[in-house]
């Protein structure tokens, strides 16, 4: 195991909302080794290794992608298109995390091949649970292979 | 009716045709046999008169020749050499007489002159006639009483094949019969000159000369038998021949024991009547046939126009206003006038149907429209809402969680409200939301098993009320065809609040039942709670419209919204009953047959 290994990639334009993700999942300590970008566009350089982190290997999978649907520049579904298209990155775990509970974001998301998709209850409480129940299912009980 | 066929059932055209048909029928028919029967009786009447006039003119005829004859053998019988002859008993004048005799003797139809005394005792006898009748005297002169001074022609009698006739006359002497001039002749007519005769007086014609006594009948050829029994002279006798109807008429012949008779086939007479029969029907037949061919194409001529009305009409009728079909009757009658009103009318139907195809598609536009705005304002504040509404919540807990130790009792209070009000908003978020999604969501319609559902949610919602013992009855609840989802969320709301509003109860009873009507079935949950005050019964079903405050009983105002849009979907109905701190009852209906 690398050292460097990204466990959560959190895709998140919202700081209030990602700041909430990681205080919950810090909480479980499942925030150790998270990576934060704040839009579509970014979130497809790391994956694919572009731009900004054009050094970073490929070959350093996220072990589960937490992905907000609406966002700036490339939205959350796009973003899930392409990874679900892709060889290298179809195997990476994607859990839709967004406030829209509208079918038709549901369906388009379990068509184009989402592991999960979470729908952000208002309240903190109910939201701090989802998000530490998640990181324990996709980080722990889900043993990612490579 | 049970008849099958029924004028009903035909076409206009069909009855048109028919009715013309039977009046042509009917007066054809009537006009044939009212004239058959005139020309008959026409007929009948001038046979039987020409008839009268052939046997009067016929017997006339016979008794002048009798009467020439009678008149010669008179004067003969009056000749002094005749009356001394028989006086003296054929002595004296013989010869004389006998003269006077053979001068009888003018042609071969006379076979026998004789001269008797009194006693019928021959006397003298003409050798020119030598033909012996053999009739017995006694009884021709019994029959043919001849009278002193007179002269007569008896009956005809019948000797092997011929036919003889006697004249005889009295030979007197001072006013007393001493004796008779006896003469036979015989009666031979050549059978040419019967046929001719007959030709003369008509085709099919019969004569006949017999005696009065009706002993022999003849055709002047022969005897024969007699046609027919003679009641009258005069009036016409109608008797069946071998030729079939005869009509015949007896005339008696003066001067002689004889009578004419003159018979005509009534079939002969009647041939031109049957032949004007004939050409009456073959006329009629062919008017018949020309009729029908004129009524069909007049009736035609009716019901094209009709029937082009009809298939417009059914056309507008179905549903066809797009395209209207304008009928192009030229004509100035009142189907030309139906017509022209009926172009007006469908132009108007056309125009109108426009007019409101264009109105509701602008509508439908607008309403498209309004609905995107609408969804476009539900995912904004699905998603746009709730974010900033998290974050409000998220910190509040944050700051409660990380600073609670840095604040007093009043900045506590102040945090725990910005949290409870948060959640409460997010609440309210989500039952609107649910409230608004009902709107666009399509019933789905399958057979729902109540009684099932019921128990179903009554456990689960007694699994998050388990802080006291609610007695809950549950009655028959009939199955009904329903979306299952909805239903279950009706029970629920319905459910929820029964338990919510008698939670204040020491002994909290909720009652769920079923009333079964012709068309629907109506469902109830009573509970023994809060109840509520029926003048504000009409608010019940409002969104966001309580009756309560929310430190009362907590609730956002959309549960009972929600069971109503539900309801109205599945065309049922929804209302409620209560007394303030009694209780309440909530009904719902649902049609036993719902219209997806």
């Amino acid at each position: 195991m690398n050292d460097d290994r990204v466990e959560i990639l959190l895709v998140e334009d919202n700081p209030h909302d990602a700041e909430m993700t990681i205080r919950a999942l810090k909480k479980s300590n499942l925030a150790n080794r998270l990576i934060h970008v704040k839009d579509g566009a970014e979130a497809l350089d790391f994956i694919f290794s572009r731009g900004v982190f054009s050094e970073r290997s490929t070959d350093n999978k996220p072990k589960v992608i937490l992905l907000d649907i609406k966002m700036p520049k490339v939205d959350g579904i796009e973003v899930l298109r392409q990874i679900k298209s892709n060889e290298n990155t179809k195997t990476i775990p994607v859990v839709i995390m967004t406030s829209s509970k509208e079918e038709q974001d549901i369906i388009t998301s379990y068509n184009l091949g989402v592991n999960s998709y979470v729908v952000k209850p208002v309240d903190f409480e109910g939201f701090a649970k989802a998000v530490s129940e998640l990181g324990f299912y996709w980080l722990i009980t889900n043993q990612y292979t490579d | 009716m049970s008849n099958n066929f029924s004028l009903n059932r035909l076409s206009i055209q069909q009855r048109l045709t028919l009715l013309i048909c039977t009046l042509l029928l009917s007066a054809i028919v009537i006009y044939g046999f009212a004239n058959y029967y005139s020309l008959k009786k026409a007929s009948l009447t001038i046979a039987s008169d020409r008839i009268g006039l052939l046997t009067t003119q016929i017997s006339t005829m016979f008794g002048q020749s009798a009467q020439a004859v009678t008149k010669l053998e008179y004067a003969t019988a009056t000749q002094n050499s005749v009356v001394q002859c028989v006086k003296s008993g054929g002595k004296d004048f013989r010869k004389e007489a006998l003269a006077e005799l053979d001068k009888l003797h003018t042609d071969s139809t006379w076979v026998s002159i004789e001269l008797l005394d009194q006693n019928l005792v021959p006397v003298l006898r003409s050798d020119k006639a030598l033909v012996n009748v053999n009739v017995d005297t006694k009884a021709v002169l019994a029959f043919t009483h001849v009278g002193p001074d007179s002269s007569k022609v008896g009956k005809i009698y019948k000797v092997g094949d011929s036919m003889y006739y006697p004249v005889i006359a009295t030979v007197v002497d001072k006013g007393r019969t001493i004796g008779y001039v006896m003469c036979w002749q015989m009666l031979r007519v050549a059978p040419k000159a019967v046929a001719q005769f007959t030709q003369l007086i008509g085709t099919g014609t019969r004569l006949y000369i017999a005696n009065t006594d009706g002993s022999l009948w003849t055709n002047l050829i022969k005897p024969v038998a007699a046609p027919f029994k003679i009641n009258s002279m005069g009036e016409p006798i109608e008797y069946t021949g071998p030729d079939g109807l005869m009509i015949a008429k007896v005339q008696p012949v003066p001067n002689t024991g004889w009578l004419t008779a003159i018979a005509f086939s009534e079939q002969n007479i009647l041939e031109g009547v049957n032949s004007f029969m004939k050409w009456i029907l073959i006329f009629g037949l062919l008017l018949t046939a020309i009729g029908i061919f004129a009524a069909w194409a007049m009736s035609r001529n009716i019901t094209r126009p009709l029937s082009q009305l009809t298939r417009a009409a059914k056309a507008v009728s179905q549903g066809n206003y797009s395209s209207p079909k304008f009928i192009d009757v030229n004509r100035n009658d009142e189907l030309g006038e139906l017509a022209i009103a009926f172009n007006i009318m469908t132009a108007e139907v056309h125009h109108t149907w426009q007019n409101l195809d264009n109105k509701v598609k602008e509508r439908t536009l607008q309403l498209e429209r309004v609905n995107k705005e609408l969804e476009a304002f539900s995912y904004s504040v699905s998603h746009d809402l709730r974010t900033p509404l998290r974050a409000v919540s998220g910190y509040s807990i944050m700051l409660k969680e990380d600073y609670e130790d840095k604040l007093d009792a009043e900045g506590k209070r102040i945090i725990g409200n910005i949290i409870s009000n948060a959640r409460m908003m997010g609440k309210l978020i989500d039952d609107l939301l649910a409230f608004s999604r009902l709107g666009k969501k399509e019933l789905t319609s399958t057979k729902v098993d109540m009684q099932l559902l019921a128990i179903s949610v009554v456990n689960e919602l007694l699994q998050e009320n388990l802080e006291k013992d609610y007695k809950i009855n549950i009655g028959i609840l009939p199955p009904i065809e329903a979306d299952p989802g909805m239903v279950k969320q009706v029970l629920m709301n319905l459910l929820s609040n029964a338990i919510k509003y008698s939670s204040k109860k020491a002994e909290p009873e909720i009652e769920i039942g079923s009333e079964d009507e012709e068309t629907r079935t109506i469902y109830y949950v009573k509970d023994n709670g809060v109840g509520f005050d029926m003048a504000y019964a009409g608010k019940l079903f409002g969104v966001f419209q309580r009756l309560h405050s929310q430190e009362e009983f907590e609730g956002t105002g959309v549960g009972l919204a929600l069971v109503k849009r539900i309801i109205d979907k599945h065309n049922g109905e929804v209302w409620a009953d209560g007394k303030e701190n009694i209780g309440a009852a909530f009904y719902f209906s649902l049609p036993k047959k719902t219209i997806v």
